[in-house]
This record gives structure tokens, sequence and C-alpha cells, in this order.
């Protein structure tokens, strides 16, 4: 899951050595939690929050299929 | 490439110097001015020629095809690497390109996992990958991905949709509203009725996802309140 966000984030930005993901797991819900340089910051979000949506939309399905939960949090 | 320079009492003579010595339009060539030329004062004193520095332009045809083949490859690449991390398994991911369209078809996902409800994650990573490509190529190229023939599919579908609704407006003489939908099924149905002189179609709501409202046309009546 950290390495799908990775990759995503990384190909997104332009200072992909700056991208930072960490994963929290819980039981069920496993919490991911994405650090970008400030200047990318708008780059992983995108306009009103669609490309933040399409990667949650796209790790979603890839929970779905251990039988999973996955929260994507963007960190300041 | 080959650069060449040429001297002439003006700027414009020394370009058409350059044109007909190298047999060429002038199109053809980048022209950098490396001296405008100088009368001098009256056209006595210090009187300097006009220099010019000429490039011949590489055919434009050549240079294009690469470019967009790049954008295909970038955007195969992205997607196989996103699905190899998803992780799904046993799907080949094949990419052409026509005019500023790259099409991506994902084969082999028979859960429908990469669809999703009502193509959502098929539209997520469409974007992403729509993301990815245009940044790293300078022409913009539209991405399309498909899975399992879906968008011929979901397009079917609504215009089954569209067509049913008509029919229901125009029997019941009231608008008749879909569901949310994104701007190319909202297009699907649109077009689906746009021949149909009966039926009027509006796009109500904010956003990015919006409704379709069918109405029909009163017969001799004044125009509608939407």
């Amino acid at each position: 899951m950290k390495d799908l966000i990775a990759y995503i984030a990384k190909a997104l930005v332009d200072k992909p050595e700056e991208v930072v993901v960490t994963e929290v797991e819980g039981e069920q819900t496993s919490v991911i939690e994405l650090k970008v340089a400030k200047e990318d910051l708008g780059k992983v979000i995108g306009k009103q929050g669609r490309t933040a949506r399409a990667m949650r939309t796209v790790l979603s399905a890839a929970s779905t299929k251990i039988n999973k939960r996955s929260v994507l949090e963007i960190l300041e | 490439m080959q650069t060449y320079e040429f001297q002439a009492k003006t700027d414009e003579e020394a370009i058409e110097a350059a044109c007909r010595q190298l047999n060429v339009s002038q199109d053809e060539i980048d022209i950098e001015i490396i001296e405008p030329g100088s009368t001098g004062i009256f056209g006595l004193v210090g009187g300097r020629k006009a220099k010019i520095k000429v490039t011949l332009k590489a055919p434009e045809a050549p240079e294009e095809p690469p470019e967009d083949e790049e954008g295909v490859q970038v955007a195969k690449e992205a997607l196989e690497n996103i699905l190899a991390l998803i992780p799904v398994e046993g799907t080949t991911v094949t990419a052409d390109r026509s005019d500023g369209t790259i099409n991506l078809r994902i084969d082999g996902d028979k859960s429908g996992l990469l669809i999703g409800r009502k193509g959502r994650t098929l539209d997520a990573l469409q974007f992403i990958i729509n993301k990815i490509v245009n940044k790293s190529i300078e022409k913009r190229a539209r991405v399309l991905v498909d899975s399992e023939d879906y968008r011929q599919r979901r397009q079917d579908f609504l215009i089954q949709m569209a067509l049913k609704m008509g029919d229901k407006a125009k029997k019941i003489q009231k608008p008749v509203t879909t569901n949310l939908l994104n701007p190319h099924d909202r297009r699907i149905v649109h077009l689906a009725l746009r021949d149909d002189e009966e039926l009027d179609t509006k796009g109500r709501g904010e956003g990015i996802m919006k409704k379709v409202v069918i109405i029909p046309k009163k017969q001799n009546a004044s125009p509608g309140r939407l």
C-alpha cells in the first residue's frame, strides 16, 4: 500500500526525493501518511482535491483486494 | 544542425540573401540577428552591416512521432507500475496513440477490481495517468484507460438509459432527471438525445458531477423556465 502511494506521489511531484510515506497499520484499517515538499502540496491534492481523491480511490481498490481498509492522510 | 552567417546592408536584405543562397523559404530557417544594420549618422559615419545567423530547421515531420511515442511509453509504464503495486496479477496493458489521445487497454482483470463502482477506479487511474503523462511531455495528450471494454459497455448503457428517460419525459410531459454524472457520461446523454426534436437536455448542479435534465419541448408554448 505504502509503495503504491509513494510511486504515484513521486510521479506527480517536482521533488520526488522529498516524498515520504509512512504506514501505520491497525487491525483492520491502516493509515497512510504522505508528506511532500511544500511546493508540491498542491500537486498531490489537485484542483478541488481531485488528485487526492483519485489516489484515495486507487488506494481503496488496492485495499479491498486484501480485505482491508486504508486511509490516506496528506500531511502539511 | 548547420548554421550560416550572412551580412548585408539591412536585416531584410541579409535574410533575403540567405534564403536565396540556401535555396529555402523563410519558414524553413531560424534567423538570429547578431548585429542589426545601422546606417550611421546621416548615412555617413559609423554605418554598419547587418549580420545574421541562419540555422536550417530540421524538417518537422520526423521530429513529432518520437515525442508522441514517448508519451505512450510513459503512460504504459506508469499504468503497469501502478497495477503491479496494487497488486493485480495476470494483466497486460496495450497502448496506442491516435492524434492527441493515448489509449490504454487493460486485459485480464476478471474481477472488475480496476473498474470499481460506476467506473470510479478506472476514472481515478485515468486521471492519475493523465497527470503523470502531461507532466513529462510538452504537447498535451489525453489519456484514456479502459478495462474489459468497460467504456463501450458504459456508453451503450447510458444511451439506452437516455432514450428510455426521453420516452418517459415525452409520455408524462415533465422533465426527467438523471443521477449525478461525470462530464464524459453527461456528454453521452446529451449526444444521445441531440437529434430528438421533442426533447431538450440541460445540465444541472455544481462541480464536476452534475445531473442531466431531459425536458420535453412543449408544443406551441412559451420557452421553458429551465
